[in-house]
């Protein structure tokens, strides 16, 4: 007997093969792929350490005195320290993206179904939290909680979940009126376990999508406070602060501008891609 | 989205940030017309515009262009004569008569000696709690009246008539028209103090009788001063506005003298001076030379670990100086293993710790030794933050010493801060270990040693209290013949720097940059220099009326 069960092909079956199909989007991958394994193994394998002082190798240029791409003001490895600074600010990416996934989803999930009083309470916060400035929001939680590299991730990840909560709360709204909602409430489901198993799945869509367009905006938002003097410290660095070093030795030294330039915005448009490669295979009716 | 949208909008993206990034810039301020506007890079903004209250560079040298003391500096750093025209020393050197000339306040008001005997019992006053007080503790009664134990008219000045100062010393000062140019002999305006107290400094109702006065002041942005009509010496100035425009980083503040939008700057990332001097770079505009200060690294004792002298020895012993100052730096600044610097007058040879001869490994494998008998090892190493000013050189070289101090088993993190913020951290200590730049206020040992006695108060930032060197300062201050003195002078820095209180990183040079446009501008010890003396190219002194 042939298998008379037919296969069906789901939403993400298609979404899949849609996303498959975009060339921009999948060369993305890949290369975002290669930047996360050179990120996670690079470190281990360089022939330096990223901190280490090379005393007689202050600014090498490339290719010279076995540093591959160079070596900065104190003579520490420019490959490794582009390594561990592109760590860095992918680690703070994904992991403030992730807080302010956590944060918005269920502060929007629950003011969207909920509704009513609460619902303009919560967005009321919001909209306040929106209208401070985001650098003043920042310094004012490391000046009360001190400079510190977690606070930095969860610093970043606390601003920018506002704009996930309304994008989830819109969301939250319209799907609130479809009818497997209607017949999970007949059913006499409990609201959290509404929200939890029918209107969070559901959600998967555009907030996958805006996921991948918040880290590289973390990314730059992690640069932007270590340019100024904020964000990670020496030792440690960042593709945000190694540009901004690499920017006032412009003249001396292009090296320590260009590459980690070339890294930054390869890592940016990358994540671009895939966020609008996501969001034309899940949501179709844009295109 | 379809993927040409993305490229169009990346693209415009890169468009926008080059766009940006060739802009000519915030163009040079705006000057009235007929007017000479002087554009004055200064490395941060003031915390205080009173100068009793004033520490910092940046204050000083505005506030320099605004006051003019009894002896002032003339544009090649020489004590002149200021309001004092004249003065005359008793034979047992402890009695200074100064002579004042006729001058007024810049609201017309005159000035009197009774301003600057006023002016010197508000320094001592307790209750401002000036952090420089201690610098004129030779006058009589000033230590016990700025302890609160005596009352401010027992200071030991007197204003007999309204043009003659008197300052009886407790022993004979060498160095004392050096120390009278100083902001804490600037005369302030009682009249304007009694009517708005801590207040008068308000740039809106600015008062001094320099030759210049503020008028405004946006924090950040710039200090805008004017000439002042009513100065004694009016005549002779030539600069009709100054704007003191902050900058904490060298480099921008270097571009922005590149563009002419700045006359000066008084800071220059060390490492890149040598590429300044290139033929093709701006090899006029470079001033490098000689300056009277020491970079150190202090340590709060209110930290336990700093309490025990090993554990600074270690710090001390572990830095390799050489690489700061030939590889790191290269602006001819020279490793320091004391305190006070060379080229500093009445000074006998110093004496360097024992290990200061030592190969860097022995005295990292010293260090480590050290730190392991005082309780650090591996799995308990010794944690703490440096506190440190966000300027270029203290940015360069750090890491460094960060890496050394790794090397010997200690870690520390790096705390970068606007100096005059740090500093006022430093005055509170609030810090653990701090970057602190000590500049000479006047060519003596004493401004560099006197850092370190324990009556000092908030600028012996580590709060040394050792009797024996305050002994061996008091036998210095009563000591005549200067040989002599001098011997004491350095047995009591090298008591300082065996107990390692403070650990010195190198000695300064001063850094500006110049435009070849302003005139009259003069390198010197002090790197002390007055807009009253400058001029620009092509334009000589005018009447100071509109």
């Amino acid at each position: 007997m042939e298998s008379a069960v037919l296969k069906g092909r789901s939403l993400w079956d298609d979404a899949r093969r849609r996303l498959l199909r975009n060339r921009a989007a999948v060369t993305s991958m890949v290369v975002l792929a290669l930047l996360v394994v050179v990120a996670v193994v690079g470190p281990y394998l360089a022939p330096f350490p990223f901190d280490q002082i090379n005393k007689n190798d202050v600014w090498m240029k490339p290719l010279t005195g076995g540093h591959l791409l160079g070596s900065d003001a104190l003579g520490r490895d420019l490959l490794a320290r582009l390594m561990i600074g592109l760590r860095v600010s992918l680690a703070v990416g994904v992991v403030a993206t992730f807080v302010s996934l956590v944060i918005g989803v269920i502060w929007g999930a629950a003011a969207g179904y909920i509704g009513g009083r609460a619902d303009e309470i919560m967005m009321r916060v919001v909209d306040i939290l929106y209208s401070l400035p985001f650098i003043f929001f920042v310094i004012l939680l490391m000046v009360t909680f001190g400079r510190n590299f977690i606070l930095m991730f969860l610093a970043i990840g606390a601003v920018e979940w506002l704009t996930m909560a309304r994008i989830v709360r819109g969301q939250t709204l319209s799907l609130k009126q479809r009818e497997f909602i209607e017949a999970a409430r007949a059913a006499g489901l409990s609201r959290r376990a509404i929200v939890a198993r029918h209107i969070v799945p559901n959600l998967l869509g555009p907030v996958v999508v805006y996921v991948t367009l918040t880290i590289p905006g973390v990314i730059l938002a992690e640069s932007f406070l270590s340019f100024l003097g904020l964000g990670v410290q020496e030792p440690m660095t960042s593709l945000g602060s190694l540009i901004s070093k690499g920017a006032q030795d412009m003249e001396l030294a292009p090296w320590l501008l260009i590459f980690p330039s070339i890294v930054m915005v390869v890592t940016l448009m990358a994540f671009n891609f895939i966020g609008d490669g996501l969001r034309d295979a899940i949501d179709p009716k844009d295109r | 989205m379809k993927a040409w949208r993305t490229w169009a909008l990346a693209g415009a993206a890169l468009g926008g940030l080059l766009a940006a990034g060739c802009q000519p810039g915030a163009s040079r301020a705006a000057c009235d017309a007929g007017k000479l506007c002087y554009e004055r890079g200064n490395v941060s903004d003031p915390l205080t515009l009173d100068p009793a209250k004033s520490t910092t560079i940046g204050e000083q040298h505005i506030l320099g262009d605004m006051f003019t003391p009894l002896v002032q500096y003339n544009a090649a750093s020489e004590p002149v004569p200021g309001i004092a025209t004249s003065w005359d020393t008793s034979a047992d050197g402890l009695t200074w008569t100064f002579h004042l000339r006729e001058s007024k306040w810049s609201d017309g008001a005159p000035l009197t000696s009774a301003d600057f005997l006023f002016s010197l019992r508000r320094l001592m006053d307790p209750k401002l709690a000036s952090e420089y007080a201690y610098l004129l503790y030779f006058i009589v009664n000033a230590e016990a009246i700025n302890g609160g134990k005596m009352p401010l008219t027992a200071l030991g000045v007197e204003a007999p008539d309204p043009r003659t100062l008197v300052i009886h010393l407790t022993h004979p000062i060498p160095y004392l028209l050096r120390v009278a140019t100083h902001s804490t002999m600037y005369p302030v305006p009682k009249h304007i103090i009694d009517k708005y107290g801590e207040k008068w400094t308000d740039p809106n109702r600015w008062v001094s009788n320099g030759a210049y006065i503020i008028k405004s002041w946006t924090l950040g942005d710039r200090i805008h001063a004017v000439r002042n009509p009513n100065f004694y010496d009016a005549k002779s100035v030539c600069i009709d506005e100054v704007n003191f425009h902050p900058g904490s980083d060298a480099i921008a503040v270097e571009r922005s003298v590149r563009r002419g939008e700045l006359d000066s700057a008084n800071d220059i990332q060390s490492n890149r001076i040598s590429y300044l001097r290139q033929p093709d770079q701006i090899p006029d505009y470079v001033h490098v030379g000689t300056w009277l200060g020491t970079t150190f690294i202090g340590f709060n004792p209110a930290i336990p670990a700093f309490k025990d002298v090993r554990v600074r020895q270690a710090l001390t012993m572990a830095i390799d100086r050489d690489f700061i100052t030939q590889k790191l730096m290269r602006g001819g600044q020279k490793p320091a293993y004391t305190f006070v610097p060379p080229g500093v007058a009445s000074f006998g040879q110093p004496k360097p710790p024992h290990w200061a001869g030592w190969s860097l490994e022995r005295r990292q494998a010293e260090a480590r030794r050290l730190l392991t008998e005082a309780g650090y090892t591996k799995d308990r190493p010794l944690k703490f933050e440096l506190k440190m000013r966000n300027t270029n050189d203290p940015q360069l070289i750090y890491p460094a010493v960060q890496a050394d101090w790794r090397a010997v088993g200690a870690k520390a993190s790096l705390f970068p801060e606007e100096s005059q913020i740090a500093y006022s951290d430093y005055s509170a200590r609030n810090f653990q270990a701090a970057d602190i730049a000590w500049i000479a206020d006047y060519n003596d040992p004493m401004t560099f040693l006197y850092l370190m006695k324990s009556t000092t108060g908030p600028q012996n930032y580590s709060d040394y209290k050792n009797p024996a060197y305050d002994a061996l300062m008091d036998k210095a201050d009563h000591e005549v013949d200067l040989v002599k003195r001098g011997q004491y002078l350095v047995e009591a820095e090298h008591m300082a720097m065996e107990d390692a209180t403070v650990s010195p990183l190198y000695f300064y040079v001063s850094k500006n940059l110049v435009s070849p446009k302003l005139t009259g501008w003069k390198d010197s010890l002090s790197d002390w220099h007055l807009t009253r003396y400058m001029c620009f190219a092509g334009h000589k002194a005018a009447e100071p009326f509109d």
